[in-house]
């Protein structure tokens, strides 16, 4: 049960109170008191806190799966790296105190931070550092961003405090790679149980996982950084939408990461004691195409495609318009972002128009592959339909995340499917081989490599303004829009992110007002 | 007696035996990488490989079949792909929302089943029995999962008595706990419920027909005592046989309603299981489900054996 | 008496399945509207003049969807039930016909494993193996309904052989074949019928049941658990939506168990439920 203190303000609804008083007269019986005892559960306490999110992790090791849900519990929470990202991805110091690179930006010191400690106790040391990468850039390792350790030559631990990385490629993006959540330092002590118990180095520590609904974190008041102001911490896990505002409007979650219901997000705002704020995502929603495959190889089938999808009407319809639109694979957060939305307007004419010139006036059968978020299932569907207004059936084939992963992803067996990728600055994809779109440019890979051996910042913001730019006109996928972030928090919480540079909920901002 | 015991027990065992081996064969060829799907869009060969080797998924699939099997008997199910934790403790922790759900829709079936029944019986034909008979028929037709959200539409959402769904867990409290299972209870079992109703109606018509009723009238006892003291308890034996039955419904039927309620029960597991392409875990939860009704099954024919009139009498 | 008592649920059950057919064929010529036609921004209207029931989260006619969904359900039942009578009634005859021998014995207790299987688990596993569908989903879901058919026909045409006509014809020298066509089957149609009518409702629930899982009818054709499913997350603002397809499942399960139920009591007073 939650404490009630002097101090804590009781959050007074007069919509809630009436209820109950109606409900008073009732509530006689056994099974009245049944239904009305939900009474005090707005009460708060200040030492804790209930951070609500959609998503429950199966594991807690980011270095072992790529699951966002990892990273939305443990980043900056109880794994840190050496840099880490702010909310406003700027880079910051964690383990490390502070870092000098080379001139030619081959060899990178780190010098670490005193008085780092695992949770455990025992300190963070140079050594761990060399683990952890070694570790991760091994053959046999199953790091998910293998890239981020690809440029490394090698690790050396010249003193406990001092890290030498030497590259052996130069790559302009190492140290943001290192602020990933990919990129965390572990102990070779506690390596084995970081899926299950993971021993860390952030404020907060691993207690306890009831699988299916709530993960325990504990303040680790010897945190280099200071004791953070809420003591404990859980992370609660409803993946109905429906069950999410309840937990909302009952008073069960004092915020909620990302609400999976934008159609609530009305009713929640006329809640006086919550506090909504949209924010957005790095997740860049994409018609991803099949560029291998007949007819959609044809770029005027892709453009026609392109052009009967009434961008504005799906993220209306599939997350409430919350969406921001967007016109290639590119952030609108970044600075080096070019506002490319107008490039194809929606004009089912010339959609239709576009598909006779290619041979295709009678239209054609695509399969739409759409894996299980409801952005995904419900723009897809909302997409079928427009399609089938230039004569293009596609036929709807929903897949949970495995198979997609298998058939889409792995074995490009697809058309069309409906997608946010949602990992920050991964342009890069296009240039990949054997990547999922069957998309090969040569302009594009040079751009591509243009922002890795960028050498100022000029450079590398013309590189990826290119890149933008080839990506829309080469219209490889259909750009529909940016994920949102929708946050929910009580009023008198505060230190949430509004936006997500990286799905990340770092619990030591938080305070109770 | 011991005969039947055996021979029904034996023939339990062989339905288990084939049932594991038909899910281990299902399962294998089900579309899908674990290893994939854990590492995700970025994983590379090397990756896939790592895991497989991890997880055991070299070996050939016989070998792993018995691996399975043997484990079985001294609880040892594996390690889930997914959640990388004993499946045998996923498992135990869903239990604890699963059994009780089941437990509770049982209970709430069972004394709205038999009390309806009881009462359309003893005023057969009036208008009573003829609106109880009509909700039941509109009971059997309506799915749990459509009950269930009809009552979140009228309790959670226009009255806000009730969670809408989500589960608090025991430990804040079993007051909480148990509010949050209500409604999901009370959807699973309504349809039972009518089943229950109407089976009941009809076995206490027959017995009130029976010749010893007719003595007891005779002797002078009212209504009510003849109902409570004679027919009830001769009624009882095709309900509770129907009770039995139903329950692999009532298990399945945990299933749906786990998710139109997002309980994190065995239910949902299977769904989760299924949406991380979770094999090892996914295999034992079929099993547990399909053992379930095999054993329960098997249960009711033991104790409609014992029960039976005709096999009490013959000779042990 | 008992004639009587059942004539008003088989007289319901004529009329409701009667409105739920004619709505069905009725939708194959004439909707209100389009049913697949989005209009996002009138999305989750309530009933009016304009939209009968009101719109969906797309935008689209709900009344139309559900005139739709009922064609969907009922091709499902009618598909499902085929599949689960006919093979049913030929497993189960062929077993009676053998009755005692191996084959017999192999058979039925292939059908009892199967209810081993519980069928909501069975068909998501099945699903999930096939990819989702509807025409996996009535598959699955016909599969099911073998066992049932083939219990029943067995026991059946079983009663029926030990009859003295049937040995009379086999002594008159008619063959097997004429014997199954002239005797066996018409005396087991009755109850097969009715058994099909109550697995009909069956059907319908279960399609319902896994498109509300979101594995059997796949948009854009309607199917009422499907609109149930999608109803649910909008459920706060408008919770009409997810009443009309509820109604609309509950309505059909229902129409063809009266009619089950008739039919059984009409055909044959002592089939009387228990």
């Amino acid at each position: 049960m939650m404490k009630i203190g002097p101090e804590t303000p009781v959050p007074a609804s007069s919509g809630r109170l009436r209820r109950h008083a109606r409900l008073g007269t009732a509530c006689s019986t056994i099974l009245a008191a049944f239904l009305c005892s939900n009474g005090l559960a707005t009460a708060q306490n200040r030492d804790s806190v209930t951070v609500c999110q959609t998503l429950e992790p199966t594991i807690l090791d980011p270095t072992a799966s790529a699951a966002a849900a990892i990273r939305e519990v443990t980043y900056a929470n109880i794994f840190e790296g050496l840099v880490g990202f702010d909310r406003n991805s700027k880079l910051v110091p964690r383990l490390a105190e502070s870092w000098q690179a080379s001139p030619d930006g081959m060899k990178y010191t780190f010098k670490l931070r005193a008085g780092a400690a695992f949770h455990d106790g025992t300190p963070v040391t140079s050594a761990d550092v060399k683990f952890s990468f070694d570790r991760a850039g091994a053959p046999d390792s199953k790091n998910p961003q293998k890239w981020i350790f690809e440029p490394i030559g090698a690790v050396a631990a010249p003193a406990p405090d001092t890290v030498e990385i030497t590259l052996k490629t130069y790559a302009a993006d190492f140290l943001e790679g290192l602020a990933w959540g990919d990129a965390i330092i572990l102990s070779e002590k506690s390596v084995a149980k970081a899926a299950t118990e993971p021993v860390g180095t952030g404020p907060y520590r691993f207690v306890r996982w009831n699988r299916g609904d709530r993960l325990v974190l504990e303040r680790n008041d010897a945190w280099w950084g200071g004791k953070a102001s809420i003591k404990s911490a859980t992370f609660r896990f409803i993946a109905d939408p429906q069950a999410q505002v309840s937990a909302m409007l009952s008073g069960d979650c004092d915020a909620f990461t990302n609400i999976g219901a934008p159609e609530a997000v009305d009713q929640l705002k006329k809640d006086g004691r919550l506090v909504v704020t949209i924010g957005s995502t790095e997740g860049e929603t994409i018609l991803a195409m099949n560029n291998a495959k007949a007819p959609l190889s044809d770029i005027r089938v892709r453009k026609a495609i392109a052009m009967a999808v009434d961008r504005k009407l799906v993220n209306e319809g599939a997350i409430s318009g919350f969406g921001t639109p967007i016109g290639s694979h590119f952030s609108p957060n970044h600075p080096a972002y070019i506002d490319l939305t107008g490039e194809v307007k929606f004009d089912t004419k010339a959609a239709k128009a576009l598909l006779a010139e290619a041979g295709l006036a009678n239209g054609f059968k695509v399969s739409l592959r759409l894996p299980p978020p409801a952005y995904a299932r419900r723009g897809g569907e909302i997409i079928a339909a427009m399609l089938a207004e230039i004569g293009i059936t596609a036929e709807i084939e929903p897949v949970e995340w495995p198979q997609w992963l298998e058939r889409v992803f792995r074995n490009k067996d697809f058309d069309l499917t409906v997608i946010s990728h949602v990992e920050p600055m991964d342009l890069n994809i296009y240039a990949r081989d054997g990547y999922y779109f069957g998309y090969s440019s040569p302009e594009l890979k040079a751009a591509v490599a243009a922002t890795k051996t960028a050498r100022s910042e000029a450079e590398r913001k013309a590189a990826f303004e290119a890149a933008q730019r080839q990506i829309a006109r080469d219209q490889v996928n259909a750009f529909l829009f940016m994920l949102p972030k929708i946050t929910v928090a009580k009023k008198g919480l505060t230190g949430m992110w509004p936006s997500w540079p990286m799905p990340a909920n770092p619990l030591a901002e938080l305070k109770w007002e | 007696m011991l005969r039947f015991l055996a021979r029904r027990g034996l023939s339990m065992a062989a339905t288990l035996l084939v049932a594991a081996i038909v899910i281990f064969v299902v399962l294998e060829i089900l579309p899908g990488d674990p290893a994939v799907a854990m590492l995700g869009v970025s994983a590379t060969a090397e990756n896939v490989a790592a895991i497989r080797l991890e997880l055991g998924l070299d070996k050939p699939a016989f070998t792993r079949f018995l691996y399975w099997i043997s484990g079985l008997f001294v609880g040892d199910l594996g390690i889930s792909y997914s959640y990388r934790v004993p499946v045998a403790q996923l498992i135990a922790e869903r239990l604890a929302v699963t059994v009780p759900l089941a437990l509770l829709a049982q209970m709430l079936a069972v004394l709205m089943g038999i009390t309806l029944g009881v009462f359309a019986a003893a005023r057969a034909h009036s208008r009573l029995d003829a609106g109880i008979m009509a909700l039941s028929q509109l009971g059997v037709a309506t799915p749990n999962f459509v009950f269930g959200i009809l009552l979140i539409l009228a309790f959670s959402l226009t009255l806000g008595w009730l969670p809408a769904g989500g589960f608090p867990g025991w430990g804040e409290g079993g007051w909480r706990a148990l509010r949050a299972l209500a409604l999901p209870a009370f959807s699973l079992s309504l349809p039972q419920a009518a089943i229950l109703a109407r089976i009941t109606r009809s076995a206490m018509l027959e017995a009130l027909s029976e010749d010893f009723i007719r003595t007891a009238r005779a002797k002078g006892l009212t209504r009510g005592q003849i109902i409570r003291r004679h027919a009830l308890p001769n009624a009882l034996v095709p309900v509770i046989t129907m009770i039995g039955l139903q329950f692999s419904f009532l298990v399945t039927g945990t299933i749906i309603v786990e998710n139109v309620f997002s309980l994190p029960g065995l239910g949902r597991l299977v769904i989760q299981a299924i949406g991380g392409h979770d094999v090892i875990l996914l295999k034992s939860l079929v099993l547990l489900f399909v053992g379930a009704v095999i054993v329960i099954n098997a249960l009711v024919d033991i104790a409609y054996g014992i029960v039976d009139p005709r096999l009490r009498k013959m000779p042990r | 008496m008992r004639r009587a008592l059942s004539h008003p649920s088989f007289m319901i059950g004529l009329v409701l399945t009667g409105f739920i057919v004619t709505i069905a064929l009725l939708s194959l010529f004439w909707t209100p509207h389009d049913p697949g036609k989005m209009q996002i921004l009138q999305r989750l209207r309530p009933p009016s003049v304009q939209f009968w029931l009101g719109t969906d989260q797309f935008g689209r006619d709900i009344a139309s969807m559900l005139m739709v969904g009922a064609r969907n359900a009922l091709l499902v039942g009618i598909v499902a039930v085929g599949i689960g009578f006919v093979v049913g009634m030929m497993l189960g005859v062929f077993a009676a016909q053998h009755e005692g021998s191996l084959l017999d014995e192999i058979l039925m207790r292939l059908l009892d494993f199967t209810f081993a299987f519980p069928a909501v688990l069975s068909a998501i596993l099945i699903l999930t193996f096939l990819g989702p569908g509807v025409v996996n989903a009535v598959i699955a879901i016909g599969i099911y309904s073998v066992p049932i058919f083939a219990r029943l026909a067995r026991g059946a045409a079983l009663q029926v052989f030990s009859r003295d006509f049937i040995r009379a014809a086999r002594l008159a020298g008619c063959s097997r074949l004429s014997i199954l066509r002239r005797h066996v089957l018409p005396n087991i149609a009755g109850l097969m019928i009715v058994q099909a009518s109550l697995q009909f409702s069956l059907a319908i629930l279960a399609e319902a049941g896994l498109s509300y899982l979101g594995i059997g009818t796949q948009p854009p054709n309607p199917s009422w658990g499907r609109m149930l499913f999608d109803a649910q997350t909008y459920m706060a603002r408008a919770p009409l939506v997810a009443v009309f397809p509820g109604v609309a499942i509950a309505m059909a399960a229902l129409a063809f168990n009266l009619l089950g139920d008739g039919l059984r009591d009409l055909l044959d007073p002592r089939l009387k439920e228990r």
